[in-house]
């Protein structure tokens, strides 16, 4: 495990340039729309460079010599240059944001892809919230880099090149004083920077503390009111806010420190310039107007700094982001079709464990050991056993979310291994605990595994596990909205949708994880029915809770601590007086209770 | 404007503050437009010869460093206005929920409150805390500038300042039309979210159904719908930030155009027209600010309406003033006439009478909606009766002090809700001040003691929404021990083994037998198992007690109850109905 880390600590500082080329390789396909870009970029920053220069002209050409057409015609370049300015800094901000919106877009496609190649084991190792951040707020955070980050670098560096280049070709002398600020700023303005980096992090996490809280305590307001807890929770909120506070309270210290003395060092330069420069007009080395125009240019000379060195946390905040997403995208699938799988031939539906164990990995150990199973086609083999004991693993294991890690699993003599995993999954039906639903219609819900289902199919299909009679008596029908998650339905709904939607791929091969959520005796009884119609004549493997599945299964296969410890009929387990015999005294006892 | 002025009213305790900083920022403000006026002279003393050059040099920069000062001062002064008005709205905002009935939440959506509490407020202090000072300081300088100019030469200064409203009015409409056009940005990127977030939420049916494919075209149209909808925010971004940008130049054309003319005159000297220019310059950034703080307090007024419909919201359950605590009693629990609907009009429970002698344990039975978990609710107060009276150990709810009544009642409720704590806080959630050994003996007593071994930190291993993940059967255990350490005179249940395997449920059976002893006890019963932990059943139907007495009495004389016994409860409506949410959702 360490070792990977250093390896991963070792690749991420080789990867840097390797992602910055990754992303410019997303801008790619819009090259010809970058190119542009560029130039109404340059031609925006030559526009706004001119205005300071033509005002100094004004007063030399215009006003000194007394000459009112030049003043027009200075005039008139003055608004040309502030048009051409407007209609460039248009375009380059809509072609960047194209381009930009363009290539995350293709980005967050690409994350999508990729989550969807990997494999169930990813899933469980990564909390989803992480994930979908990575397609989200890591992605926003690129924009920044990508739209502001670029051009902020290119214009706010041509800015300040274009402006010393002129400032030179007017006068070196004041040019070189002028440029002797330029130090002073920078590192003060990095400083800055890198000091509010750490304090706005700081501000944003206690905020973040703060509405976290404040939801936590909204949704748990009856435990909150039942317990009489409001003195307490008003106390910590209370505490959460002074930190906020406090957290908010080094930022302004920073920006008075820093804003003022910007303005400060902007006036001082302005003095010493008019100083200097006052003497060199005097002594008629440089003319008034080039004087005016070295004001004009200071005034703006230190937004350029001050942009760039905001780049800083754009740039920070950015590569982090894209260390993330492609920390993910780096990410290899497990589980691949092998270079010689084979497409699964439809099946019989014979399924063999032969001396199969299985581990995670990690410290857990070992969570299957020896598994021998052989089930015929058609039977229904329930597992049992206590939480931990290795069920649902074992069913993953026939839809190989996971591979073995040793033995071997085969569907009618055909290793699960050498076959493609489309052709595998598409002749197996998974029934999940709870029976998750996407957003979306009914039907749409049902046809999942079968988007080509036509109407009566589906309809067929939910008449067949017994959910046609709810689902007809819903307003919409077919046709209603599920809502996120399915939340619109209930518990039972849920199951039955989940059943008709196994039902209507048809599949030879059922992997079922029974929910064991409470439900009414009148649901119960219809996803009993339901569960039996869908069980019928396929081979089914059945993580079961329901005693009436158990003792209807065509085998029970008893798990302890991954290994079988039992396995037969209902009546032959009882009278054998096992493990299992156990197990359904418990449950009697509670019926009857 | 009402709202407006009750805004304001937020400013009150920091007056002092308020002016200082108004105050600093005109001194700032009126040094700052000394710059161009000083720069103006000093191009006309070069003129002249330069007698005074390093004299309006010194000027210059001691100008500068004043205006530092003030600026300096302002900024503190001001920051710690705005951080002040911000605290103290968000304590009020969060006293105040945490002042309101349970009722209250009832009626609204979490995400709601969330959005005023945060969104709201944020605009609210935005402009208190920093738009208003923003507006002043902009009103400021764009008055002290435009009288210096005027003062120096009227004409220029008409025609130099004509377009700045202009400015005013660009930066306003962009704010007012780019802002619901970012929040539909953000709506498209909350669909997306929600599309992420059900695929990777359902990643093992998408695998199973081998329909990868399907779903990736799926969330390509939202990645889609993203796009199309930050272009029409780009659209507005990319034509009035240059616009805005474009306005002030025209000013400065027409000093050069009349400006340079008078110069040339001698109507004003060169001086005035380089501070002329100076002052445009200096303005365009006041001006932008004014029109984006009057967006700013457009929004704080929509806001503020929001914030104060909750603010305005009387608590409605409170204690007479000096309400005595509960006294001391075995915790006999009496209902006497009680009817009670919840705000939308319906009535859930119709003239309940009931008396449970201290220690004695009830089961409540019925189907979802029949007004189970609203009779035990009642109890604690959590809502008050719309008529009779619920007496605990003989005395009305209603006359003793909230705290008092409601540390004598425990709940263990369906969803077992957790805090994002440390197991041992949420364990000694009724009693902060438990001791170690008093949290473990209420684990052990609660059947935790070996989900705690597991653990990885133990008692001090984080859980909740932020935490370690527990399972709907250690949630459970832990809200029992969480009622147990309280050690309340009445113990409330909501049958808690909704979502736990048989094993698991027995387990917790004992654990609730434990908490029983020597308490009152209501259990609301889905299963014969629960109610056979109980003395007395009561079934409720429709709001009323349909029959009530011991389970054999019941099986005798009750047709609905011998239906429950036989065949479970009875089938309650299909669709998820309002009231089954509220159930669901209850306690």
């Amino acid at each position: 495990m360490s070792a990977r880390s250093n390896w991963a600590t070792v690749r991420s500082e080789r990867g840097r340039a390797r992602r910055l080329g990754h992303l410019a390789a997303l801008l790619r396909p819009y090259r010809g729309r970058v190119a542009l870009m560029f130039i109404t970029l340059v031609v925006a920053v030559a526009a706004a460079l001119a205005p300071a220069y033509l005002a100094g002209r004004a007063i030399d050409a215009g006003i000194r010599d007394r000459d009112t057409e030049a003043l027009t015609w200075i005039m008139i370049a003055f608004l040309g240059a502030a048009l051409v300015n407007f209609g460039a800094t248009y375009a380059q901000t809509y072609l960047t944001s194209w381009v930009g919106q363009r290539a995350l877009q293709d980005l967050r496609r690409q994350i999508f892809r990729h989550l969807q190649r990997l494999s169930i084991g990813f899933y469980s190792r990564n909390k989803s919230g992480v994930l979908i951040s990575r397609m989200t707020n890591d992605v926003q955070a690129l924009d920044q880099l990508v739209t502001d980050g670029i051009v902020t670098l290119f214009s706010a560096s041509l800015t300040l090149l274009g402006t010393a280049a002129i400032l030179l070709a007017l006068d070196v002398k004041l040019a070189l004083i002028t440029f002797s600020v330029f130090p002073v700023l920078a590192i003060a303005s990095f400083a800055f920077r890198v000091a509010s980096a750490d304090a706005y992090k700081a501000t944003r996490e206690k905020i973040a503390s703060i509405t976290s809280y404040l939801q936590e305590t909204l949704s748990g307001v009856r435990i909150v009111r039942a317990f009489g807890q409001e003195p307490r929770h008003e106390r910590q909120f209370k505490g959460l806010n002074d930190e906020n506070r406090d957290a908010n309270m080094k930022t302004v210290y920073l920006n008075a420190a820093y804003f003022p003395s910007v303005e400060l060092l902007s006036a001082v330069a302005t003095a010493v310039i008019l100083v200097f420069g006052g003497n060199e007009v005097i002594n008629g080395a440089v003319s008034i107007g080039v004087l005016a125009s070295f004001v004009f240019y200071l005034a703006t000379f230190f937004d350029p700094i001050q942009q760039l060195s905001q780049l800083y946390t754009t740039y920070q905040s950015g590569m982090a982001a894209l260390d993330k997403i492609f920390g993910l995208l780096d990410e290899e699938p497990e589980l691949e079709d092998a270079p010689d799988a084979i497409e699964l031939p439809p099946v019989k539906g014979e399924i063999a464990f032969e001396g199969v164990d299985f581990s995670y990995g990690g410290e857990g150990g070992d969570v299957l050991h020896g598994i021998d199973l052989h089930v015929p086609p058609g039977q229904t083999v329930a597992l049992v056993g206590a939480t931990g004991a290795g069920k649902s693993t074992l069913a993953k294991l026939v839809a190989r979310f996971y591979d073995p890690t040793a033995g071997r699993i085969a569907i009618d003599g055909h290793d699960l291994r050498k076959v493609t995993e489309h052709s595998l999954r598409s002749q197996l039906g998974t029934v999940p605990q709870e029976g998750f639903l996407f957003s979306g219609t009914i039907g749409e819900n049902i046809g999942f595994g079968r988007p080509d289902a036509t109407g009566e199919e589906i309809e067929a299909a939910a008449r067949a596990v017994g959910a046609s009679e709810f689902i007809e008596r819903l307003p919409d029908g077919y046709d209603t909205e599920v809502g996120e998650r399915g939340g619109h339905l209930s518990a039972g709904q849920r199951q039955l949708v989940a059943f008709a939607r196994a039902a209507a791929a048809d599949p030879r091969v059922l992997i079922l994880d029974e929910a064991t959520s409470n439900v009414d005796v009148a649901t119960e009884a219809r996803i009993e029915h339901g569960l039996r119609r869908l069980l019928a004549g396929r081979t089914a493997i059945v993580i079961a809770h329901r005693l009436s599945t158990i003792q209807d299964a065509g085998r029970i296969v008893v798990l302890e601590h991954g290994r079988i410890a039992e396995q037969g009929t209902h009546d032959e387990l009882l009278a054998a007086g096992g493990a299992y015999a156990r197990l359904y005294e418990d449950w009697a006892r509670q019926t009857a209770a | 404007m009402k709202v407006f002025r009750r805004l304001l009213g937020f400013l009150r305790p920091y007056r002092g503050g308020v002016f200082a900083s108004l105050l600093l920022a005109a001194a700032a403000m009126g040094t700052g437009v000394l710059i161009p006026f000083l720069i103006g002279r000093t191009i006309d003393d070069i003129r002249d010869g330069g007698d005074a050059l390093w004299l309006l040099g010194g000027v210059m920069v001691a100008a500068g460093v004043l205006r530092l000062a003030f600026s300096v001062v302002r900024r503190l002064v001001a920051g710690r206005v705005s951080l002040g008005v911000e605290f103290d709205l968000r304590n009020m905002m969060y006293r105040h929920l945490q002042s309101l009935e349970l009722g209250f939440f009832d009626g609204q959506q979490t995400g709601q409150l969330m959005s005023r509490s945060t969104v709201d407020l944020q605009s609210v202090r935005f402009f208190l805390g920093y738009g208003l000072i923003f507006m002043m300081q902009a009103l400021l300088t764009i008055v002290i500038a435009a009288a210096v100019m005027i003062a120096v030469n009227p004409t220029l200064a008409a025609v130099a300042l004509a377009p700045m409203p202009l400015v005013i009015w660009a930066a306003a409409r962009y704010g007012r039309l780019n802002r619901p056009a970012s929040q539909e940005v953000q709506q498209r990127i909350a669909e997306l979210t929600a599309e992420a977030e059900e695929n990777v939420g359902g990643v093992r049916v998408v695998k199973a159904f081998a329909q990868e494919r399907r779903q990736v075209r799926r969330f390509n149209q939202a990645v889609t719908r993203v796009f199309d909808q930050s272009m029409v925010s780009t659209r507005l971004r990319a034509f009035y930030n240059p616009f805005i940008g474009f306005l002030p130049q025209l000013g400065l054309a027409a000093i050069l155009l009349v400006g340079g003319r008078q110069a040339i005159n001698g109507t004003i000297t060169v001086g005035d027209f380089v501070a002329f220019y100076g002052y445009v310059v200096m303005l365009t950034g006041p001006m932008r600010m004014l029109g984006v703080s009057l967006g700013m307090a457009q929004r704080a007024v929509a806001s503020g309406n929001r914030v104060f419909e909750i603010l305005d919201r009387e608590p409605r359950l409170t204690a007479p003033v000096g309400a005595e605590p509960l006294p001391d009693g075995g915790g006999r629990v009496q209902m006497r006439g009680v009817s009670f609907g919840y705000d939308d009009g319906t009535e859930v429970l119709r003239e309940v009478d009931l008396d449970v002698p201290a220690g004695g344990t009830v089961a409540v039975v019925g189907a979802t909606g029949s007004g189970k978990s609203t009779l035990v609710m009642l109890i604690p107060r959590l809502y008050d009766v719309d008529q009779g009276e619920v007496l605990i150990d003989g005395v009305d709810v209603r006359d003793v002090d909230m705290a008092s009544l409601r540390h004598e009642i425990a709940f263990v409720s369906d969803d077992a809700f957790l805090f994002s704590a440390t197991l041992r806080e949420n364990i000694a959630y009724a009693r902060p001040d438990a001791s170690d050994e008093d949290v473990e003996d209420a684990a052990h007593r609660a059947g935790l003691a070996e989900v705690v071994a597991e653990l990885p930190d133990g008692y001090d291993t984080l859980v909740g929404e932020r935490g370690l993940t527990l399972s709907g059967g250690q949630r459970q255990r832990v809200a029992i021990a969480r009622a147990l350490l309280a050690a309340p005179r009445v113990l409330i249940l909501d049958d808690a083994t909704s979502s736990v395997d048989a094993t698991t449920e027995s387990r917790i059976k004992e654990a609730l037998g434990e908490v029983m002893e020597g308490r009152t006890t209501f259990v609301i019963a889905h299963r014969m198992s629960t109610i056979s932990l109980a003395d007395e059943v009561i079934v409720l139907e429709d709001g009323r007690i349909a029959a009530h007495g011991s389970h054999d009495e019941l099986v005798e004389q009750s047709p609905l109850y011998r239906e429950i016994a036989q065949r479970g409860l009875p089938d309650p409506q299909l669709v998820a109905a309002a009231d089954a949410g509220r159930e669901a959702s209850g306690l």
